[in-house]
């Protein structure tokens, strides 16, 4: 009993480092070539791992400096930062009413969870012209305001699950010592789902870090996040793919630690607390 | 717990007489308001104004000026316009082939991954890694392989088949490209698949398998009869997910094809942007939008009716 179960896992272990293959071979790749050069990069057969001097950061300066970086990175820390923490923050409060009250029933939390399914594209034109009426295009604004709205279904369902799991007799208590309604919310329940908002916290910031559409449509020149400025490097005349790959490798960065510190709860937060591992 | 809400209007004289405020609805609905403000600006405003917008001509690139035209965008998408049924097509493929794939793979690999005991964290988080990539990124990686004249894959498919097949310039073929942008999406979310039903097969009561075991059912009867039905509520969710999404696929054709070779991969979403963004046929993108919002309530109301009959039949 005990060896057979030990071959079947050396096969399953190798079926399954095969579709490792599949699914990391792309990261490893641009890995890989955010260390070439312009001239290995077209070199066939292909180079697959640069030669040892070339383990230095300069395609990672060029993508910073150069190709405005720089200027991306703060773009997209600030959006993401400010959407995590309004669309939480907001979205805490909400689930918080949700659970306890269960304000305007079930319906109204399930056309809360509904709206996620709105196509953006939809919300895109009429988004884009409140936006340039207010004149609030190609502001941090606009993003952080876009970005909110679609993250918030997913910030209040994932911390409406954390809230309903705890006791509700912790917050009666401190009703009954005189709290107000807001008070015992945030000195007893927000302590005490502390997990939840710094999942929510995290993945709105990936998944706002992540987004492209409304980077896109909603700036120009003066706001500039990493995607967009991905995608323009990509779409160019004479491409720099080192380059590219250098910030692909940089943008990736948020993902990749939130997939190592938050194993345990991603199931949950991708099903937005439908699921819970 | 479960009936504060329905309690509070009714008793709430005498719990302010008691002294306690718990159940007090006034800060309820203060504290759902703000989300509910934000929320309504990005359906029924947008709604309203798609709506109204999808009656008029409104050429932002030649005037501002609004023009009344009756159905006549809906009836130009529907009818007239190639080029809409080429990308609800699309999008459809996308959705149906792509996902079904993205299920099946999941799904075998949950299935591996659930026998492997202590190391399985190990893989599942390395399986992960895909799903939390920006979809731009992805893209960007997937035309550096795609590349007919540097990529990997097309020196290997040459240098292993020896010369003797010649590869397709998968983004830049009316015949590959929407392939392309489908393995892209198959490579981002089958780890997603993967994770649903891992949790998913983690709630299985293992009685019931066992019980199985014992009348001596084999591994693939038990896989049928009873973990496949069991998930299948999950698996609906999962593939609803999955589906919606599709309608959004708009990053992987902008860093891919851009719709192209001629509009041979665009997808609803991309077509949508470029009528709005590129076209600034703000009417015609507007009906573009309401057809598609159409479709994706139909479609998710299947879903979570044949969901519930599920559960239903479970019970």
């Amino acid at each position: 009993m005990n060896t057979n179960k030990l071959i079947l896992r050396l096969g399953l272990g190798a079926i399954l480092s095969l579709a490792l293959v599949f699914f990391l071979f792309p990261v490893l790749w641009m890995f890989l070539t955010s260390f070439k050069t312009q001239d290995q990069i077209f070199a066939s057969p292909p180079v697959l791992i640069p030669p040892q001097d070339q383990w230095n950061l300069v395609n990672y300066l060029g993508a910073l400096n150069e190709s405005g970086g720089l200027q991306a990175v703060r773009d997209s820390l600030i959006v993401a930062a400010a959407t995590a923490l309004v669309s939480v923050g907001v979205g805490a409060l909400a689930a918080y009413s949700l659970a306890r009250y269960r304000t305007g029933g079930q319906q109204f939390a399930f056309w809360i969870l509904s709206t996620r399914m709105f196509p953006p594209v939809a919300s895109a034109i009429p988004l884009f012209l409140i936006f340039r009426e207010l004149k609030l295009l190609d502001t941090y604004w606009a993003l952080i305001l876009a970005n909110t709205i679609f993250n918030l279904p997913f910030a209040i369902w994932l911390l409406k699950g954390f809230i309903e799991e705890l006791p509700y007799e912790l917050e009666e208590s401190a009703l009954i010592d005189g709290a107000s309604t807001f008070g015992a919310f945030w000195r007893v329940t927000l302590p005490l789902i502390r997990p939840g908002i710094v999942t929510a916290l995290l993945f709105t910031f990936v998944f706002t870090w992540n987004e492209f559409m409304f980077a896109l449509l909603m700036t120009r020149r003066n706001v500039r996040p990493l995607t967009v400025m991905i995608q323009s490097l990509a779409g160019g005349h004479e491409i720099l793919w080192a380059q590219i790959a250098a910030a692909g490798v940089i943008a990736i960065i948020p993902g990749i630690l939130l997939v190592i510190f938050l194993q345990r709860h991603i199931v949950r937060g991708l099903t937005m607390g439908a699921l819970k591992n | 717990m479960k009936n504060v809400a329905t309690q509070s209007t009714s008793r709430h004289w005498s719990q302010r007489l008691l002294g306690v405020e718990r159940r007090n609805w006034r800060p309820a609905l203060l504290f759902v308001l703000p989300a509910f403000v934000l929320l309504l600006s990005i359906t029924i405003y947008p709604l309203v104004r798609t709506l109204a917008l999808s009656f008029v001509t409104l050429e932002l690139s030649v005037s501002p000026v609004e023009r009344f035209n009756g159905l006549g965008n809906f009836t130009k998408a529907l009818t007239a316009d190639p080029r809409f049924g080429n990308a609800m097509l699309n999008t459809a493929i996308l959705a149906v082939i792509g996902v079904t794939i993205q299920v099946v793979l999941g799904m075998a690999l949950a299935l591996m991954a659930s026998e492997m005991g202590r190391t399985r964290a190990v893989w599942v988080t390395l399986f992960m890694i895909p799903i939390m990539i920006a979809p731009v990124v992805s893209g960007f990686q997937f035309r550096v392989i795609f590349n007919d004249t540097f990529g990997p894959l097309n020196y290997l498919i040459r240098e292993v088949s020896n010369g003797t097949i010649r590869p397709p310039p998968w983004t830049a073929s009316t015949s590959t490209s929407l392939l392309t942008i489908m393995i892209t999406d198959i490579w981002q979310w089958t780890p997603f698949m993967l994770l649903l039903l891992l949790a998913g097969l983690d709630s299985l009561s293992q009685e019931v398998i066992e019980a199985a075991r014992v009348d001596g059912a084999n591994y693939w009867q038990q896989l049928i009869r009873i973990k496949i039905p069991i998930l299948l509520p999950i698996l609906i969710i999962g593939i609803l997910i999955r589906m919606m999404d599709t309608f959004k696929t708009f990053d992987l054709v902008v860093l891919l094809t851009e719709g192209g070779p001629g509009s041979s991969s665009e997808t609803v979403a991309y077509y949508t942007y470029v009528n709005g963004f590129k076209f600034f046929s703000m009417g015609y993108t507007a009906a573009l939008a309401f057809i598609q919002l159409v479709v994706i309530v139909v479609v998710s109301r299947g879903f979570l009716s044949l969901q519930q009959r599920q559960r239903g039949d479970l019970r």
